[in-house]
């Protein structure tokens, strides 16, 4: 950029759009003071201090931090979140690469076949936590009455400790429609030009799949990779539902989420619940940047989709 | 050689062909478990309290009633059967702590203070009886088969959804039909007026209703207007903000409730609809922003500078030239508000109180820790809730998918 001199008329042009481009902004500006900015200062100070809500607050420094550690429900939630985490995320990208794979073949009933995959993740929330509970129930749910006819005794899931995480995870794997559109997006994207080099370079289908596809989708794998975890961190509704705000049976449902807010809405904790969420906050932000970290080594940018 | 490579190729083809096929039965088999949650859901909502818990389970809320009974009444022990006249009509076999009360047409296979072993027939029951029909208050029914004397030999509790098909009076005997069990609707209107709760979900819906049109109100209004900005304007520490604002979608919300919370306590407005409205007028959320953003660069500049050289001001521009195009992306935000919204639970279970307030999400909620067992009903409940979102998502699917590709992001 060079910089030269403008006419006095000009800047006032330039003053006047910038003046117009804040004014346009200031909504979301004053909405993020209000809502975000402010009450992220405010959180990070509570988390040094003990507070019923009612009285003000005491300055207790590292004291909510130091509980934590001997904290063996904080630390169960911890456990739980991990353990949801590890195996939603994964289960929940690879399934939902290989439904819009499925999703990007010409057939004739594909859209019908989109709309069914889809519609499940449109339904999340308290309805379809519900449903669940009655596919979980361990006498006549049709899951384990499915798992009856292949001859295995489905376990007790939502009433079992050992099997009420697997339950979350299953669930969550019928909401992959919603990730599946983002990828579907992804492979409509890839150039067929890619794809005919590859065939004239004699590769099959598999090599295609391995040295086209996958490269191509993986900085949409990436933006997706962390907006899945920090919203499998969040875990909350079906849990409460599930378990009715108890995260049970003993405490093996009980997500970070919902130690957050039994802490804040339950036990009036205020401190201590702002300190589990920041907790909460840098274990996403890790995550976060350790994956911005490692993308390099396995995130393809295609040209100008590089910035 | 050309013979082989022919051969060669279309053996490719095939294969290709038979993948595909397998491909497309695999999905089709897919697509039959991700639709059956919802398949099972409607039909649960539609079940007689006995097709609930059935092995297997039934899957169309249909079922025959047939008159069934053991006409044969045996001596549970060893003992000394004493027959008595209970009252006109009615007999009564006693038979040490254990009595029969019977009609006085069953046939009674033991004389007086005769001795009986265990498993002995003491008595058959008629076969036949006439048909009593009784509807209660609450338009549940009570099928009763009574014999000689005013004698009920078999007594069935019916809904109002159950078909009678014999009339009070007929003549019915053993392996009759009596009923045909139909859908209960009626499911539908206990789960609507639950008795244990303190409101109908009439109150529920509208709640919803109230705060789902003011939030999409607000996150149309003020994430338009922001994108605008984003898109359209040069200014200092534009890119900065941008990225402030796309990262936003990375915190947690917990980390900003607590303090929000008590700001809004502060303001009065705990156990109103205000903290669930109020801050869609501010931005919109980050995501919305985004996404129209993303449609405004999509517009051609030479639009805007036409309207201004016409003598349009910037926010002329915005509501007279720009918006009209962004219609799909603005009904695209509209639906993900809607989802949003309808779906919410975190956010009305944290400042909603009093039940007259509760959402749908809350009721349905509190529904099912009032009637845990009676899935039939549950399933009504929910499937209430749901039917907007099902509604929404056949005719608005396009734009469900327009705006996840343009964004790359669930709404």
């Amino acid at each position: 950029m060079i910089d030269k001199p403008l006419k006095k008329s000009k800047m006032s042009m330039a003053a006047q759009e910038g003046m117009w481009g804040y004014f346009f902004l200031s909504p979301w500006i004053l909405g993020m003071i209000l809502f975000t900015g402010g009450p992220i200062i405010a959180s990070f100070l509570l988390a040094f201090c003990n507070w019923d809500l009612i009285t003000t607050p005491q300055w207790i420094g590292f004291d909510n931090f130091a509980r934590m550690f001997t904290d063996s429900r904080f630390l169960a939630s911890l456990y739980n979140t991990f353990y949801y985490t590890l195996f939603a995320v994964p289960l929940g990208i690879v399934g939902s690469v290989l439904v819009a794979l499925l999703m990007n073949q010409e057939w004739k009933s594909v859209r019908i076949l989109r709309t069914i995959y889809y519609l499940p993740s449109v339904t999340a929330g308290v309805a379809s936590a519900i449903i669940w509970m009655w596919l979980l129930n361990p006498d006549f749910g049709l899951i384990n009455y499915g798992l009856k006819l292949i001859g295995i005794t489905g376990p007790q899931w939502m009433a079992d400790e050992n099997w009420s995480k697997p339950a979350l995870i299953i669930m969550s794997l019928w909401g992959v429609g919603g990730n599946m559109i983002i990828y579907l997006a992804g492979l409509q994207g890839v150039p067929r030009q890619l794809y005919e080099a590859a065939e004239i370079d004699g590769a099959g289908m598999i090599q295609k799949f391995w040295n086209v596809t996958v490269p191509m989708l993986t900085p949409v794998i990436f933006f997706n990779l962390i907006m899945s975890i920090v919203a499998s961190f969040q875990i909350f509704t079906q849990v409460y539902v599930m378990t009715g705000g108890q995260g049970g049976p003993a405490d093996s449902t009980l997500v970070l989420v919902l130690y957050i807010y039994q802490h804040a809405f339950k036990f009036h904790n205020m401190g201590y619940a702002s300190a589990l969420a920041w907790v909460l906050f840098i274990i996403i932000l890790i995550f976060t940047l350790i994956q911005f970290k490692v993308s390099g080594g396995w995130v393809h940018y295609e040209g100008e989709l590089k910035k | 050689m050309a013979k082989k490579e022919m051969s060669f190729w279309a053996s490719q083809r095939l294969q290709a062909k038979i993948t595909s096929w397998i491909l497309y039965i695999i999905t089709w088999a897919g697509a039959v478990v991700f639709v059956i949650p919802l398949v099972w859901m409607i039909s649960t909502s539609l079940k007689a309290p006995d097709q609930i818990f059935t092995v297997p389970p039934k899957w169309i809320p249909y079922s025959q009633l047939y008159l069934k009974y053991d006409t044969r009444i045996l001596a549970q022990f060893d003992g000394k059967v004493l027959i008595e006249n209970e009252a006109e009509g009615i007999k009564r076999i006693q038979l040490g702590t254990f009595s029969h009360v019977i009609p006085e047409n069953a046939e009674i296979k033991v004389k007086n203070k005769q001795k009986v072993k265990k498993g002995d027939l003491l008595a058959t029951l008629p076969t036949s009886g006439k048909v009593r029909i009784i509807i209660n208050p609450d338009k549940s029914k009570i099928l009763q088969v009574v014999a000689k004397g005013g004698f009920v030999i078999k007594e069935i509790q019916a809904t109002q959804d159950t078909r009678f098909v014999v009339k009070d009076g007929d003549t019915v005997t053993v392996g009759a039909k009596l009923a045909d069990i139909m859908p209960q609707w009626s499911n539908y209107m206990k789960a609507w007026a639950p008795k244990a709760l303190d409101e109908t979900f009439n109150r529920y819906l509208l709640n919803t209703v109230i705060i789902t049109f003011f939030g999409i109100l607000g996150t149309l209004l003020s994430s338009s207007f922001v994108a605008y900005g984003f898109a359209r304007f040069k200014f200092p520490f534009k890119n900065e903000l941008f990225l402030v604002m796309v990262s936003t979608m990375m915190i947690p919300a917990q980390v900003t409730m607590i303090p929000t919370f008590f700001l809004f306590k502060m303001f009065g407005w705990i156990d109103t609809f205000l903290p669930l409205i109020v801050p869609t007028f501010f931005g919109g959320g980050a995501f919305n922003i985004f996404l129209l953003r993303q449609f405004f660069l999509t517009i051609p500049f030479e639009l805007d500078e036409a309207a201004r050289i016409d003598g349009c001001n910037y926010l002329q521009v915005f509501y007279m030239i720009l918006l009209p195009l962004v219609k799909p992306a603005l009904v695209t935000t509209a639906i993900f508000g809607f989802v949003y919204n309808w779906n919410d639970f975190m956010n009305p279970l944290i400042y909603l109180n009093s039940t007259s307030n509760y959402t749908l999400a809350l009721g349905l909620q509190t529904f099912t820790t009032m009637y845990g067992t009676d899935y039939n009903l549950m399933m009504a409940a929910s499937t209430i809730v749901l039917l907007p979102i099902l509604i929404m998502f056949f005719f608005g699917q396009r734009y469900f998918i327009e705006g996840v590709a343009t964004t790359g992001l669930k709404g």
